[in-house]
């Protein structure tokens, strides 16, 4: 990530014991999740480490336009940020996150609820059928992943070039090592799919439980 | 999933509209057939309307295409369980 990026830092008291990387899922979802997740990066400081949620490019206060932005750009971008910190780090990614952070020289890996990008997309290019139905007017999937095909097209306020709707649709979480997967549900982490909520909220609870399962997953791979 | 009985095909629909639009349990369980979806609730707009389908795909195991999809059936949870428990069923 350039220097000109911003990185939500939040540290312990003390040295930090490790870093968490937190990687937010994309687009909408990362806002409907952001608050939880620095819930989350507070209760981590509290247990000695140090927790960082970078901008992506094109995403937030980031200078870069997000139609310069592809999953290959974030990738990049992430795996610099991780280069760039001293000490062990942990990757933390949410959804769509987990489809980025294979890139980064990370200790260890931890994953929340990963989502395959074909049906990210879908949700995106769904919502824009949605809203131009409402609008009068008739498009479907495959016409607008054909014109995606050459032209940037603007996805729910998002607005995306033909290289990151490509890369989106094909992309797939990758295998990495050592790697905690974790669904939401009852043999996974308590909380509510945040991510998915048409009106923002919190969950306080599923914030302490990251943080605790991240750090119990930090210690059993002998990190902290 | 072709033999799911309506009754599971309900309960997962009504988890998955509290998911989406924040019902919560109590408001979520008492949806009727005549409840009204989009254009009465809300938080039920063109974006919470993609990611029900999407959800609905994962969690029912089906596939939607976007010529089924009309307006109809978000009018109400009846038309949308109907569709629902039809297209798990194969139709």
């Amino acid at each position: 990530m350039s220097a000109l990026e911003h990185v939500l830092r939040i540290a312990p008291a003390g040295p930090p014991r490790a870093t968490v990387l937190i990687v937010p899922p994309l687009f909408e979802e990362a806002n409907r999740t952001r608050r939880t997740l620095v819930l989350a990066m507070r209760a981590l400081a509290a247990e000695g480490l140090s927790a960082l949620l970078p901008d992506l490019p094109g995403q937030n206060e980031s200078p870069i336009p997000l139609v310069e932005a592809d999953l290959t750009r974030w990738r990049v971008a992430l795996a610099r940020v991780v280069d760039g910190i001293g000490g062990p780090v942990v990757v933390a990614s949410l959804r769509g996150g987990a489809l980025i952070d294979h890139a980064a020289r990370a200790a260890a890996w931890w994953r929340l609820a990963p989502a395959g990008g074909a049906s990210l997309l879908r949700t995106l290019l769904r919502a824009r059928v949605s809203a131009d139905r409402e609008a009068g007017t008739v498009s479907t999937l495959g016409g607008l992943q054909a014109e995606a095909a050459t032209a940037p097209l603007l996805l729910a306020g998002n607005l995306l070039s033909p290289a990151m709707i490509a890369e989106l649709g094909a992309a797939e979480v990758q295998p990495v090592e050592p790697l905690r997967s974790v669904a939401l549900g009852a043999d996974g982490l308590a909380g509510t799919p945040l991510w998915l909520r048409a009106e923002p909220g919190e969950d306080a609870g599923m914030a302490e439980a990251i943080a605790a399962d991240i750090a119990a997953w930090s210690r059993s791979c002998g990190i902290i | 999933m072709t033999d799911t009985p309506a009754t599971a095909v309900d309960a997962t629909l009504r988890a998955l509209l509290a998911d989406v639009l924040g019902l919560g349990e109590d408001r979520a369980a008492a949806l009727t057939a005549d409840s009204g979806l989009f254009g009465e609730l809300p938080e039920f707009d063109s974006m919470a309307v993609a990611t029900v389908l999407t959800e609905m795909e994962d969690r029912l195991g089906i596939l939607i295409d976007d010529d089924e999809v009309d307006g109809e059936i978000f009018e109400t949870y009846g038309h949308l369980l109907a569709f629902s428990v039809r297209k798990v069923a194969g139709e």
